[in-house]
């Protein structure tokens, strides 16, 4: 049984069908890319199976449960964090701020907090030291007490990353990670996704714009274009894929040699 | 540290008792109100400030939540309370009588306006921003007009704080240890509620929703619990003035009040326990102090908001915090 | 039978105040997504403005329709005057600062126009002066209908009438359209934005001014604070019809008069000024984008 299973999605909003009958399959552990021209869809996907939208038709299964129409906090409790493709960080918050927030701890009730008196502070220590180990992992230490939107791009996307991964989950999407970046630090983020599935265990689905970003990094391949999805495989299948170089025919992306 | 606070508290409570000893012999009666009122003021804006500067929810008919607390408390002085007070003075000394009533009344009020506050937010939260915002306004109005016709606690002409049947027994406090180690108290349990451990959710709810949501915070459940704690507050507050007033009516908790708290803690900086203190403390005192300002006081509120806005946004402090709270706020970095 | 109509009748009266209120919140709502909260206090100004012109210009005394006219037009003007200058110093000022800055200087600035209004005006409320002699016009059936309820409904339909016009067929109209649908846009179109942002106020403004006008005719005695629950009442009407759309105005307010008429008569006269907050809660619950409004969903 794979980790996340989609079946026969489709997203239609009044008129318009961004993802149309979408079936796809991710085993845990995998790394898969989601990739298409613009408006293709993924981030609605995205946007699906973390709750945002609820599917016009079709199921989303993850670990088995049905987990269609769900609330997105709930999705979050059961292992799926994700990034967002234009930045979703608590801005005047600091950078610790914004990993404390993903916690266990956070989601409880902050009126229970205020009643227990006695072992409060020592949790709030534990806490911090869980959040500055993910900060340092992600090589964010010096940042902790800067707030979030003092921080230069590509920290910012590393922040995101280590807030996602405070929830502790089995899934990880990651939505446009390399967006705006260059090609040294696109090569660094490569090296960061594949330590952080193999340090955390994790499944990763990420979207992207650049076919050749995830062509050494993924394990699988999945095109989408008008919302439908036009090719699943091995990224070297995909990428001589006749349709695939179609779509992308006209687009600003690059189909590496 | 744990020493360290608890002599903390120790002089507070000293300092309180002094205050009480002192105050009616030294201070002029009418100085006492406003301190009285100042009090009240802090609590009524830093519970405000939980949801408008914190939570990020555009309140603006908190007024409506102290008129419950106020109402509510004062109908059950009137009605029960002379009544028991009256019993227990044959048992125990009025004074310690009216010591242990005092508590009693205040979470009554407070409760009784908490209650409100979920069945105000929970339909109103479904709505964002200018939407909420009328929803809340709605609100107070909607509460105020109700209390303005319910005769048993005085309706149009308002509300005395005298039991017929029960004449000897005062149900006044005016007790400014009352009303400043309440204020200590709520000050104390917002910023702990904010700065630790789970307050984290409150910011996150304001800074983000749908980034909170997908680390797991259920913000909808956060604004309805900001909502609660602040009405519970706020309804405090109303008990306070209510039980040192004497006397209450409609009027004094209008959407022109509401706009005051509003006024407060966007001065004060929205996000800033501390700026909303200074700054009721400050509006309140200024025009009762400063003789012949009475119809200008609201003249005054209005050209400070206004310029705030133009000119200083963020208010007095923005989102920080000066100390005491300070050491709370900074623990999270 | 005939106390229905009658009652129609005044709830048409009085909603057609509440409309002319709610075109100026709901225009000003559609070209800046701001809600004025000021504009209350802008019609309570706009009757202390026919009071001293009436009384400055000497027709106090001799009820016509010509001083009626007169003090209209001299009325509208200068409210008109006066919401271009708030636009222009306390709103202007924070565009793109956010929805919150403007909403909070609106509160002020309504603080401040009550206020200032008591300072100025004193507190007291005067008395309108008589710009038409009372006389019933007609008895329809049973209904009386006299010349001042015709001439509320008569000025605010004319009115009402003209903005349709402004807004369907003039340039500035299509302008002010094209702002509120959206203002980027408009802007690299060559649409001179702040102008017609401007140009809105003054609409309002104006309209509302001729409402505490017609109010004073029908309801002489005037205070400064009078804007207080007609401006949030019509602010509830234009929420009702859809806020950001002027047919939804018109409707809206034209609906709540008469509910609140019918309500009052038929049912408790106590609860006159809840109708409106109840109808504004029972919007919000159940079709908060109003009558006419359509629905919005945000990008993630």
């Amino acid at each position: 049984m794979s980790l996340l299973e989609i079946h026969g999605l489709s997203v239609r909003f009044g008129g318009l069908s961004a993802v149309s009958r979408v079936d796809f399959e991710v085993e845990a552990g995998s790394l898969v890319a989601l990739i298409g021209p613009n408006g293709a869809g993924k981030t609605t996907a995205f946007n699906v199976v973390t709750g945002v939208y609820a599917p016009s038709d079709g199921s989303v299964v993850f670990a088995g449960r049905e987990i269609g129409g769900a609330a997105p906090h709930a999705i979050s409790a059961l292992g799926i964090a994700r990034t967002f493709q234009n930045i979703r960080l608590f801005r005047s918050l600091s950078a610790l701020e914004n990993v404390r927030a993903a916690l266990q701890g956070a989601r409880r009730s902050g009126l229970r907090d205020v009643l227990r008196l006695a072992r409060w502070r020592a949790r709030e220590e534990a806490a911090g030291r869980e959040a500055r180990v993910l900060l340092d992992e992600l090589a964010l230490g010096e940042f902790a007490s800067a707030r979030a939107d003092s921080l230069p791009y590509g920290e910012q996307r590393r922040l995101e990353i280590a807030r996602a991964l405070a929830t502790r989950p089995k899934l990880l999407l990651l939505d446009e990670p390399a967006a705006g970046m260059n090609p040294a630090e696109k090569q660094a983020l490569r090296e960061l996704i594949r330590r952080l599935r193999a340090d955390h265990g994790l499944t990763i689905v990420l979207i992207d714009h650049d076919v050749s970003f995830v062509m050494n990094l993924c394990d699988r391949v999945v095109v989408l274009d008008h919302g439908e999805k036009i090719a699943d495989g091995p990224p070297d299948r995909v990428r001589r894929d006749p349709h695939v170089i179609e779509a992308y025919l006209g687009s600003d992306a690059t189909v590496a040699p | 540290m744990r020493v360290r606070s608890l002599l903390a508290v120790g002089a507070l409570l000293a300092f309180l008792a002094l205050l009480d000893l002192a105050a009616p012999r030294v201070l002029n009666p009418y100085y006492v109100t406003i301190l009285s009122r100042i009090g009240i003021a802090v609590i009524a804006a830093a519970s405000l400030q939980l949801v408008n500067g914190f939570t990020g929810q555009f309140s603006i008919g908190h007024a409506g939540f102290m008129a419950i607390g106020a109402y509510a408390s004062a109908a059950l002085s009137v009605y029960a309370g002379a009544a028991a007070l009256d019993a227990a003075s044959q048992i125990v000394p009025l004074t310690a009588a009216r010591w242990l009533y005092f508590p009693v009344l205040l979470v009554f009020g407070g409760l009784v306006a908490a209650v409100s506050g979920i069945v105000v937010a929970v339909p109103a939260l479904r709505l964002r921003g200018d939407y909420l915002a009328i929803a809340t306004l709605g609100a107070g109005e909607i509460i105020r007009i109700a209390i303005l016709n319910i005769d048993a606690v005085g309706g149009a002409r308002g509300f005395s704080l005298a039991s017929s049947a029960h004449p000897g027994i005062d149900l006044r406090y005016e007790s400014l240890a009352g009303v400043f180690g309440v204020a200590a108290l709520t000050v104390a349990t917002l910023a702990r509620l904010v700065y630790a451990g789970g307050g984290l959710a409150f910011r996150a709810v304001r800074e983000d929703e749908i980034a909170a949501e997908s680390i797991g915070i259920a913000t909808t459940r956060v604004k309805i619990e900001a909502f609660l704690v602040a009405s519970f507050f706020a309804g405090v507050a109303g008990a306070l003035f209510a039980h040192s007033e004497g006397y209450i009516h409609t009027n004094s908790f209008g959407f022109v009040r509401s706009f005051e708290l509003v006024a407060f803690v966007v001065l004060g900086g929205l996000g800033s326990l501390t700026g909303a203190i200074l700054a009721a403390a400050t509006l309140t005192a200024l025009p009762e102090l400063l003789r012949g300002l009475g119809e200008w006081r609201m003249i005054l509120y209005s050209l400070l908001l206004i310029a705030t806005m133009l000119l200083r946004p963020q208010g007095l402090l923005g989102q920080r915090e000066l100390w005491p709270i300070s050491l709370l706020s900074r623990g999270t970095k | 039978m005939e106390n229905l109509l009658q009652q129609l009748l005044n709830g048409i009266t009085w909603g057609s105040i509440y409309a002319l209120i709610a075109l100026g919140y709901t225009m000003v709502y559609g070209v800046l997504k701001l809600i004025n909260f000021a504009h209350g206090e802008i019609y309570m100004m706009g009757a202390m403005a026919g009071y001293y012109a009436a009384h400055a210009l000497g027709v106090a005394g001799t009820p016509s329709l010509g001083a009626l006219l007169l003090v209209l037009v001299v009325s509208m003007a200068a409210c008109g005057l006066l919401g271009a200058l708030i636009e222009r110093v306390a709103y202007r000022p924070l565009r793109g600062a956010g929805r919150l800055a403007p909403l909070i200087t609106a509160i002020g600035v309504s603080l401040l126009l009550q206020n200032a209004g008591q300072l100025v005006f004193g507190a007291d409320p005067k008395f309108f002066p008589a710009l038409l002699r009372s006389e019933e016009l007609v008895r329809v059936g049973g209904i009386a209908v006299s010349n001042i309820q015709v001439a509320v409904l008569a000025t605010a339909l004319a009115l009402m009438a003209g903005l349709q016009y402004v807004v369907r067929r003039t340039r500035f109209g299509r302008a002010m359209r094209a702002v509120s649908y959206d203002a980027p846009a408009a802007a690299l179109m060559g649409v001179p934005v702040d102008r017609v942002i401007l140009g809105t106020f003054v609409l309002g403004s104006m309209l509302a001014a001729a409402a505490g006008i017609l109010v004073g005719l029908s309801n002489p005695k005037i205070d400064p604070l009078m804007g207080l629950m007609p401006g949030l009442k019509a602010f509830v009407a234009a929420v009702l019809g859809g806020i950001g759309s002027v047919p939804g105005a018109m409707v809206g307010g034209l609906l709540l008069g008469v509910i609140e008429t019918l309500v009052t008569a038929y049912l408790s006269s106590t609860y006159r000024d809840a109708i409106a907050f109840v109808i504004l809660v029972l919007i919000l619950l159940y079709r908060p984008t109003g009558l006419f409004g359509a629905p919005q969903t945000e990008k993630v």
